[in-house]
């Protein structure tokens, strides 16, 4: 029974997330560009030149950020910074890819990506349950950061102790996850993950890791990470 | 709140929506850092004072009726129907912004909380709670545009007796109309307020560098945008512009009134001619060597306080800076300055409907900052501003005195 909603959780489940996020976030950017334009500019003076270029810079670096909340905005850099290497090295979980060598027992980033996500994150809380931020919160602000602390959490142990645990891992070696997983995966296969893999007492940490972030895929399309996809243009606004 | 209003507000909302403000209600992430960055809560640190706070009072009605998690799960987002008791919310996003974008230059992704009040204002209107006071004034406006080629005489005759104080300050030139009204194909068409001191020393000015203007029969200010109906705002402008036409002038110069201003020049699309604000005119004469002005006319330390919808969301900053120096060498800029100015507090119609409880304790950080220049007197080049910051003047005891440029200007005037 549990080994059956392992396998539903880590593979028709994530195929379903990220079709799910795919088609949700093209559905809400369409009803955006759908809508019509604004009748009149909207910029802000004075107007700097580089246009689009200077508001992807802007969207990446956040100047207004550090120039008002330095200590914010160091810990977006490190937030963001981590979720780049988080997701490098997932990537380099799939056997076509090596980010590092094959045989390694580290991920991208030797576990400090996951500390460059996790600490900003409990920061971030920390910010948002004080006034007078906690005052213009809503509930899915905090379930966001919750549903993100958790992904975070057990992704660090599933990496850290695996690092710390040689020869073979004390939850799952990378070339466990990349043959058993991530290579299926790859293949749009349904086979189960369970067999020859997932055997120890940890199985349901990466079970909840993966469970964590296909919520976390299916809420992205209706939720305030959209930001990602419209910082640029609404960057641009400012500057059109 | 019956169903039939509610479905009426939520389509008026719906009309609302441009891509711009799908993105503005959809990117925000309550990172907060907007909050001290309007002057009503540095002044007075309430919550409901915050730009946020004011989007949010909007962004969770739209929650609730156009998006698909505020349908299915209303309490993850805190959407709200809207009713009676929220259109109370609404009217506070509306009426407590000044609509100065001040907020946008902090915002990571430059949300502009003025359109988001902009659909607080629609809503209002639709449910009949907009201010009277703006709407009657605005339908004045757009009525006078039917009604004013029966008063041309009367506006003549009040025009024309102005003639004296305009020659005591600059003489007339010879043969020509001090107030000349009706000159086809003009250089200029001066959109002036319906107060004689905005005709005044504008006239002086426009006299001495030898221009050929004409006086529009129409007042620059645009009631239409202070009460947020895009309709009106539209019609307001439309008789300038058709005015501007019929006389095929060059220019189009509005008077010190930021929000006729940036109305005309910004949000009207293309237009036949070109848009220019009397601070950009009286640069040019200026730069132009066609008026001279006599710096010692002006004593005292000398500050100037940059009107949000010429300056920020205008784009008029070293213009004024320019003129200033011709007519004092005691200038010092305030902290912050020119894009990131503190607002007055007496923008987006607050200054018309009277508030001045709210628009003294949400303008103290104004004050503060006129006082730390150490300046005696305190110059700006908007209406709306120097009402407000007259009435600041006396309320914080700023210890400066208020003046509008144009009328320093006038009284420099040297001939050559």
């Amino acid at each position: 029974m549990l080994d059956t909603l392992y396998h539903i959780v880590m593979v028709p489940m994530v195929y379903l997330a990220v079709a799910w996020c795919i088609f949700g976030v093209l559905y809400r950017v369409a009803s955006i560009l759908r809508a019509p334009a604004h009748p009149h500019t909207l910029a802000l003076f004075p107007r700097s030149a580089g246009g689009s270029l200077r508001a992807l810079v802007e969207a990446l670096t956040w100047p207004t950020i550090l120039r008002k909340a330095p200590v914010f905005w160091g810990m977006l850099v490190a937030f963001h910074l981590g979720l780049v290497v988080l997701v490098l090295g997932h990537i380099d979980l799939f056997p076509q890819v090596n980010l590092v060598p094959a045989g390694s027992r580290h991920m991208v980033g030797w576990g400090l990506g996951g500390l460059l996500f996790t600490l900003p994150l409990l920061y971030f809380m920390n910010r948002r349950v004080k006034e007078p931020v906690r005052l213009i919160s809503v509930p899915a602000d905090y379930y966001l950061l919750l549903l993100l602390l958790f992904i975070a959490l057990t992704g660090d142990s599933i990496s850290w102790t695996n690092s710390w645990n040689p020869p073979i891992g004390f939850v799952i070696t990378k070339a466990e996850l990349a043959t058993h997983y991530f290579d299926r995966l790859a293949h749009l296969s349904f086979a189960s993950p369970i067999e020859g893999m997932l055997v120890n007492s940890h199985t349901v940490v990466v079970a909840l890791h993966v469970l964590a972030a296909n919520l976390f895929l299916m809420i992205l399309p209706f939720s305030k990470v959209m930001h990602t996809f419209l910082a640029v243009p609404l960057n641009r606004l400012r500057r059109a | 709140m019956d169903a039939e209003t509610q479905t009426k507000l939520i389509e008026a909302f719906g009309k609302k929506l441009s891509s711009a403000v799908r993105m503005y209600l959809e990117g925000c992430t309550r990172c907060g850092l907007c909050m001290d960055s309007c002057h009503a809560y540095a002044s007075d640190p309430r919550i409901e004072h915050t730009p946020v706070a004011r989007a949010q009072n909007i962004r969770r009605i739209y929650e609730r009726y156009f998006t698909l998690n505020g349908k299915i799960l209303p309490g993850l987002e805190e959407a709200v129907e809207l009713d009676d008791a929220w259109m109370k919310k609404v009217y506070q996003t509306a009426y407590t912004c000044t609509g100065c974008r001040r907020c946008m230059t902090v915002c990571p992704f430059g949300i502009d909380t003025q359109q988001i009040q902009g659909i607080a204002k629609q809503l209002l209107n639709v449910a009949g709670d907009a201010p009277m006071i703006l709407n009657m004034l605005a339908d004045m406006s757009v009525a006078k545009a039917k009604t004013y080629t029966d008063t041309k005489a009367n506006f003549a005759a009040a025009v024309g007796n102005l003639e004296a104080e305009i020659i005591e300050k600059w003489r007339s030139e010879g043969g020509d109309a001090v107030v000349p009204l009706e000159v086809e194909d003009a250089e200029v068409l001066y959109v002036a307020l319906a107060g004689k001191h905005s005709i005044i020393s504008a006239a002086a000015i426009m006299n001495a560098a030898g221009e050929k203007w004409s006086l529009s029969y129409f007042e620059a200010v645009n009631f239409g945008a202070f009460v947020g109906n895009p309709a009106k705002t539209r019609d307001i402008s439309q008789r300038i512009i058709d005015e501007a036409q019929r006389l095929r002038v060059k220019k189009v110069v509005i008077c010190e009134c930021g929000t006729a201003f940036r109305v005309l020049k910004h949000m009207m699309g293309e237009l036949p001619f070109e848009v220019l604000s009397v601070t950009e005119l009286m640069y040019q004469y200026v730069r132009d060597g066609r008026i001279k002005l006599d710096k010692s006319k002006l004593e005292g330390v000398v500050t100037y306080h940059d009107p949000c919808q010429l300056a920020r969301n205008g784009g008029v900053f070293d213009e004024p800076r320019h003129v200033l120096e011709q007519l004092t060498d005691k200038f010092v800029e305030t902290t912050p300055t020119r894009g990131h100015n503190w607002c007055c507090g007496g923008g987006g119609g607050l200054v018309a409907m009277g508030e001045k409880d709210f628009r003294m304790a949400s303008a103290k950080v104004k004050a503060d900052q006129v006082k730390a220049t150490g300046a005696t007197v305190l110059v700006t080049a908007c209406e709306n501003c120097h009402t407000q910051l007259h009435d600041l003047n006396g309320h914080w005891n700023m210890g400066v005195k208020v003046e509008y440029l144009t009328e320093l200007v006038a009284d420099a005037l040297i001939a050559d």
